[in-house]
């Protein structure tokens, strides 16, 4: 029972990790930048391409194993092989890991850059559909094309921390963890820095900020170019996590849908909120999926499946009519912590009673 | 060959009737509709449960199937999209929030499935009555299902009576009017909630014979409607989401160039089948960035 226990606390840690990374980068793109991006799978794929495809090939190399067609038609072997050499050499896994977390975050804002080029000419539900095909594009491709990562068969990551040995999957963990404060911390900079105002600004109102001489073009590529790659992070780290890369993991639902649920119930543009979002609907998830029997069998035998996505409806439409601004709305950003401010403050009106 | 004409234009004609539904919910509504999807499966499960159950043809049961989905977008205007279009929400929060409702729908119709399992013992998770289909005629060893001149006809039909009810009737008028000038309407004494209210209805109502139509041409499970609703995105988007038969041509374009051109590419690149999808989301990707008011652009009037 411990074990168990055990168990759903890895699983909720892991999807709180995962969906904070993705929620906040979709918070700087339609929280701080009004784009509606309906495409977040996009750039979460993509990073699961960097690091099961690309680096997954590179680790091949250094393990002296094909990186053709054997590499995907005889992945399990390959892959074991692969695992083999990392847990023979600790540094060369560390090396990889970072550079699979780099090659990730680079690829997504290639494809985040690529997506944004021809779509920012378009608005409000021109633009959402035309990056929601973007990313059914980039996922049919993937599903069809098994040079890639394998179509509909997939790829295995290879395990970058096997040798921890016993302690692979807390540490994997803990790094998920270290990486979504990271990111938490860079979306909060973000939020306080110029290019933050910037962003709000155009949300608010394009035409002031054109007035003021800005490139409102330019602020949505940037809002886009980092936003994608934080996706790709999440993409990156969560195939890693499950040692596996496939182009079917990342639907509509999982990868773009809910973490629009998430920040709007959080409060759409204030990092905080989104975590606490994400933290709560994640686990009610993990709670619905691990109840699932006892709900069921209260509840006329529904499957608790359906529940969630209920659930997950009702929090949306609840949301949008009730509560617009999220459980914790924004808040003007202090750009300077408090203490500086009020020495500032105190300073002009010295300065005032002076002159 | 024959067969994959007809099966063609039988399956862009679907896809038209419920490009034509986007269309009227975004014009009239500002609303790009993502519950489409669960709709669509609603009308195509509906229809095989009455068929089921009675055991007589499903096309009886067809306009039932659509009216009862009509009758939930009468539910969802009245609960949730009028309060919304009052407080003047945005066009992304009314998209996200019949993504809410999308996700609702899509569970009730899971859990009809999971009851008729539990009570009747029917295992409809996968739904396939194609082959019951009516074999109308035989042409060079090709048979003709009913299918293949309903789906058209219908589309043909709803093509004229739409026309005719937009131009001739005199609520059509309204509806039109309301359209494209709300204010004005409402001065000259048009009820708009009204005309809203019935374009969620004709709107839903399209989408449900969609759904409905697909069970004689397609297998599917209850999330037909999600697995298809980027093709109806791309369908009424081609067709320009200004009028109504924009969105009808739009479908069967997208419908058409879906299963026909990527037929004929096949026999030249076989190994393009498997992309298939890819085609109407590029036409969809085109249309946007090159001419961004599509098919109805064309022919509008200056």
């Amino acid at each position: 029972m411990i074990e168990g226990g055990f168990f759903i606390l890895l699983n909720v840690v892991f999807n709180v990790g995962i969906y904070l990374i993705l929620s906040l980068s979709l918070n700087i793109e339609t929280g701080f930048t009004n784009i509606p991006q309906f495409g977040r799978l996009t750039a979460a794929l993509a990073g699961s391409i960097a690091a099961g495809g690309i680096i997954g090939r590179v680790a091949a190399i250094l393990a002296g194993q094909p990186i053709g067609d054997e590499f995907i038609k005889a992945n399990t072997h390959v892959i074991s092989e692969v695992n083999n050499y990392l847990f023979a050499n600790p540094l060369v896994s560390i090396l990889l890991l970072i550079l699979a977390l780099i090659t990730s975050i680079l690829l997504g804002a290639l494809i985040g850059l690529l997506t944004a080029l021809p779509a920012l000419r378009l608005k409000e539900a021109y633009l959402g559909i035309t990056l929601l095909s973007f990313g059914e594009i980039l996922r049919t491709f993937t599903y069809n094309y098994e040079p890639i990562i394998g179509g509909t068969l997939g790829v295995l990551t290879p395990s970058f921390l096997g040798f921890t040995g016993d302690y692979e999957t807390i540490t994997l963990l803990l790094f998920v963890v270290i990486m979504a404060m990271l990111c938490f911390a860079i979306a909060e900079r973000i939020s306080k820095s110029p290019l933050g105002r910037v962003m709000r600004a155009v949300r608010d109102s394009e035409l002031a900020i054109q007035v003021y001489g800005r490139s409102v073009m330019r602020i949505k590529i940037y809002a886009i170019v980092i936003g994608s790659a934080m996706a790709a992070l999440a993409g990156a780290l969560y195939s890693i996590f499950t040692k596996t890369s496939r182009a079917d993991v990342f639907t509509r639902y999982s990868w773009t849908f809910l973490p629009w649920a998430y920040i709007m119930l959080g409060g759409v543009g204030n990092n905080l909120g989104v975590a606490l979002g994400v933290i709560v609907m994640s686990i009610a998830r993990s709670m619905i999926s691990i109840y699932k029997h006892e709900i069921s069998s209260y509840l006329f035998n529904i499957d608790a499946t359906w529940l969630e996505y209920i659930l997950m409806g009702l929090v949306i439409i609840l949301i949008t009519m009730f509560r617009p601004q999220g459980m914790l709305p924004e808040k003007p950003v202090f750009t300077l912590p408090r203490d500086r401010i009020e020495e500032a403050r105190k300073r002009s009106l010295k300065e005032r009673a002076s002159s | 060959m024959l067969a994959i004409i007809l099966t063609s234009i039988a399956y862009a004609s679907i896809l038209a009737i419920g490009c034509a539904a986007i269309t009227l919910l975004y014009t009239s509504t500002r609303v790009f509709s993502f519950a489409h999807a669960s709709m669509v499966s609603w009308g195509f499960y509906l229809t095989y449960i009455f068929y089921k159950l009675s055991q007589l043809s499903p096309y009886l049961f067809m306009p039932f199937a659509a009216l009862i989905v009509g009758i939930y977008g009468i539910i969802i205007y009245v609960l949730i999209i009028r309060g919304l279009i009052r407080a003047k929400a945005s066009e992304i929060t009314l998209m996200m929030v019949t993504l809410g409702v999308d996700f609702i729908l899509f569970a009730f119709l899971n859990i009809l499935i999971d009851y008729f399992y539990y009570n009747f013992k029917w295992d409809i998770k996968n739904v396939n009555i194609v082959l019951r289909d009516l074999t109308v005629a035989t042409i060079v060893n090709t048979s003709i299902k009913a299918v293949h001149i309903v789906a058209p006809v219908t589309a043909l039909l709803l093509l004229l009576l739409m026309h005719v009810f937009l131009t001739k009737t005199s609520i059509g008028i309204a509806m039109r009017a309301s359209i494209e000038n709300p204010t004005l309407s409402s001065i000259l004494g048009i009820n708009v909630d009204m005309v809203y209210m019935l374009a969620w209805f004709i709107g839903s109502m399209f989408a449900g014979l969609s759904g409905s139509l697909l069970t004689m041409l397609m297998q599917g499970s209850s999330t037909i409607g999600s697995d298809l609703i980027v093709m109806y995105f791309a369908g009424s988007v081609v067709g320009g989401l200004q009028s109504i038969l924009g969105g009808l041509f739009g479908g069967l374009l997208v419908g058409l160039s879906e299963r026909l051109l990527s037929y004929y590419l096949s026999s030249i690149f076989p190994w393009i089948y498997a992309y298939r999808f890819v085609i109407p989301l590029a036409m969809l990707v085109a249309t946007l960035l090159l001419y961004p008011r599509g098919l109805a652009g064309l022919v509008e009037r200056r």
